[in-house]
This record gives C-alpha cells, structure tokens and sequence, in this order.
C-alpha cells in the first residue's frame, strides 16, 4: 500500500483520474436525463392558460426550417412532447383567434435533453 | 537588500506574463459569449457567458472521433520519440568514426522545412502503403533532430563511469540506455513528450496530403471542415480552437518543470 500511494498521487494520475471521472459522472448525467421529454405551457395575452393550442418543435438548419413535432395543449394549457434528439430547437405556439408565439429558441447541453420551460409560452394577437 | 531589487522585476514580470496571457483569456472569453472580437467598448470580463458553442463544436462535426484520432497519432509519436532519439541521442554521445560528419549532417538537414521534402515522404510512405492511416500520419514525425539532441545533451551529463561500470557488469547496449542512462534523464523524456506531442497534435500539411477518408481525420483537419459546415463562426470556431489547445495545454502544464530542467541540461555541463 506504501508504495502504491506515491504512484496513486502523483499530478498526472490525480489529473487524468478526474478528468475521468467527470466524463463518467457527466454520462450518468446525461444517461439520466435524455429522454427527450419536453413540458411547458400556452397562456393568451391574460396569462390564462389556453387549451387546444397547437405547439410546434422544429429545427433549423442553415437554410430551412423543419417542424419535428407538433402537440396540443391540455385544459390547464400544458403540453408535452416525449423522445426527441435535438440540443437547438424552437418553439412555437398558435390558436385561431387567440394568437401565435413567435418561434423561440432553445439551447440544451446534449441532444435529447429534457426540458421544463420556466416561462409559459404568450400568446400574443395580431402576431 | 536582495529582496528590494528583486520585486520590481518580479513585479515586471508578472504584469508581461499577464499581457501574455491577455490573447489566450480574449479566446476563452469570446467561446463563451460568441461576441465579435472588434465589439467596442472591448470587455475583459465575458458577458452572459454559456457554453453553447461547444455543444456546437461537438455535435457539428464527428468530434470525439477527431479527438481520438489525434491522440492515437500523438501516442504513437510520443513512444516512437523516446524509443528512437534516446537511441540515437546514446549513439552520439559516444565516440565512433565520423561522429562530427553525423552531427553535423543532422544539424544541417534541421535547415531543411518540411515542405521541401514533402513530395518523397509522400512517395516513401505510399511505397510502404500507409496511406491513410494512423501509421502513416506518424511516420515523418516518429524522430526529430532536435530531441534527438536533447537526449544526446541529458547523455553526455551524465560521469561516464556509470556508463564504464555497467559495461564491466556485462550489460548491453540497450540495457544501459533502459536501467542507467534512461531513468536519469526525466527532463529529457519530459521535453521529448512535450515537443512531440505538440508537434504531432498541430500537424495539419501532412495529414491533409495523406489521409482520404474523413473518418481518419485529426483535429486540425476537423477544424477546417468544421469551418466549411458552421455558418456563424465566431463563438463556435473559438470554442473549438480552446477545446483543440486544452490536451496540448494540459501536457505542457504536467511536464513543464522537467521540460525546462530538459532544456537547460547540458547548458550547465562542465
């Protein structure tokens, strides 16, 4: 044990040790948390929650912008999307005659990662 | 007295290497806030910082694949250094018929740049079939002329009676260089592995000429695709420039203090 000790302490074991095991922890992380489920909800220009709202997931690339998912917002205005595998997305929420979100973007660590949305999602007429 | 002379310089020197450092914090600084280098008022300090553009970096271009290739090859050069130039370094720091023509063929081909040369390393190395390959990519880089003295210096400090006493003992050449020579010269391996790895972790020229498949890319030769992919460059583009210099940064910081003592060897000799 005396003389592992020196050879355990030195800088480069200690060094690329953690190194190692940050990786590790930061795959358990990941590993725990890329289901892909994305939470939020749509309010109207009262901040009243707005059901049977249609919320669009889409992504950009250079040129175009492709929508992944679309979902719908339950009574109390919530919606969900589940399983998908993007880490810059946007968002975007519209009902006839309530109005329209513009496209908001979002950035995650890892692809798949989930998200609950810290604000709602306005809908604002006229939009 | 001492004391008094010596912190104004220490004091100099600290406020230059802060100016030093100044490039390298404006790199890390712009990765992290992606604003544009001419932005006026200029700010030290990152404004809303996030690490986004690495996210970027990672997922743009096959970037752990790059990362491994670069260290496999890195690996490889690292070992072939220390194997091939403390050989060689031994074999100069003895006595033997036409050693000055040896040095000083060795000194000479330093002159040359890699460039010129360029076109028979290719032809060699396809006559070997290694091209594209791991081998390949290390090939030119497995012994350079200046470690090689870098050893030679690390040799040559060492009393010579060790070097006689092993010989009575009955041990051979390659022992001598393993169990006596090898182990006194730790500043010299550390300089070996430091300027090799560095080397061979920046080649971009001779990769570029060799390697086909882009699954056989190393970082530098990442870097340019990635420029050719991502649009609005400037916060991605930094981030990857800090995530290709950390490896090299980390080996320079570990070995530092023997890659200075390794450089200063054979200065003080006699």
């Amino acid at each position: 044990m005396r003389t592992l000790c020196p050879f355990l302490l030195n800088r480069y074991v200690i060094t690329f040790g953690s190194i190692a095991v940050l990786v590790a922890a930061w795959n358990v992380y990941v590993a725990m948390n890329n289901d892909g489920v994305i939470t939020g909800r749509v309010v109207g220009p009262d901040g009243r929650p707005v059901a049977g709202a249609t919320v669009l997931l889409s992504e950009r690339s250079l040129l175009v912008s492709t929508v992944r998912a679309r979902a719908l917002t339950d009574a109390e205005g919530a919606f969900r999307f589940s399983g998908h595998r993007l880490y810059h997305l946007y968002l975007e929420a519209e009902k006839e005659g309530m109005g329209r979100q513009a496209p908001t973007e979002f950035r995650l660590y890892f692809k798949g990662q989930n998200l609950v949305l810290r604000e709602p999602l306005h809908l604002t007429p006229g939009k | 007295m001492q004391h008094y002379l010596r912190w104004p310089v220490h004091l100099l020197l600290a406020v230059v290497s802060l100016l030093m450092l100044v490039p390298f914090l404006w790199v890390f600084k712009t990765s992290l806030t992606g604003e544009n280098i001419f932005v006026y008022p200029p700010a030290l300090l990152p404004r809303n910082p996030h690490l986004y553009y690495y996210v970027d970096v990672w997922y743009a271009i096959p970037f752990f694949r790059y990362l491994m290739n670069s260290v496999f090859v890195s690996a490889l050069v690292v070992a072939a250094n220390i194997v091939f130039n403390a050989m060689a370094g031994y074999a100069l720091s003895r006595e033997f018929l036409g050693k000055r023509a040896v040095i000083v063929l060795f000194l000479s081909c330093m002159m040359i740049p890699f460039q010129v040369t360029i076109i028979p390393a290719y032809l060699i190395t396809r006559g070997l079939g290694l091209l594209n390959s791991y081998l390949g990519m290390a090939l030119p880089l497995f012994s350079t002329i200046v470690c090689i003295f870098v050893f030679k210096a690390s040799f040559d400090a060492i009393p010579s009676s060790l070097i006689d006493a092993a010989r009575i003992d009955g041990a051979p050449d390659w022992k001598i260089i393993l169990r006596i020579l090898m182990p006194l010269s730790k500043s010299a391996i550390a300089t070996n592995v430091i300027l090799a790895f560095i080397w061979s972790w920046n080649n971009f020229l001779w990769p570029l000429i060799i390697i086909r498949d882009q699954e056989m890319q190393t970082l530098p030769l990442g870097l340019s695709r990635f420029l050719s992919v991502v649009e609005d460059t400037t916060g991605a583009l930094y981030a990857f420039c800090v995530m290709v210099l950390l490896p090299g940064l980390l080996v320079f910081l570990l070995a530092q203090r023997e890659f200075i003592a390794g450089l200063t060897r054979g200065a003080a000799k006699g």
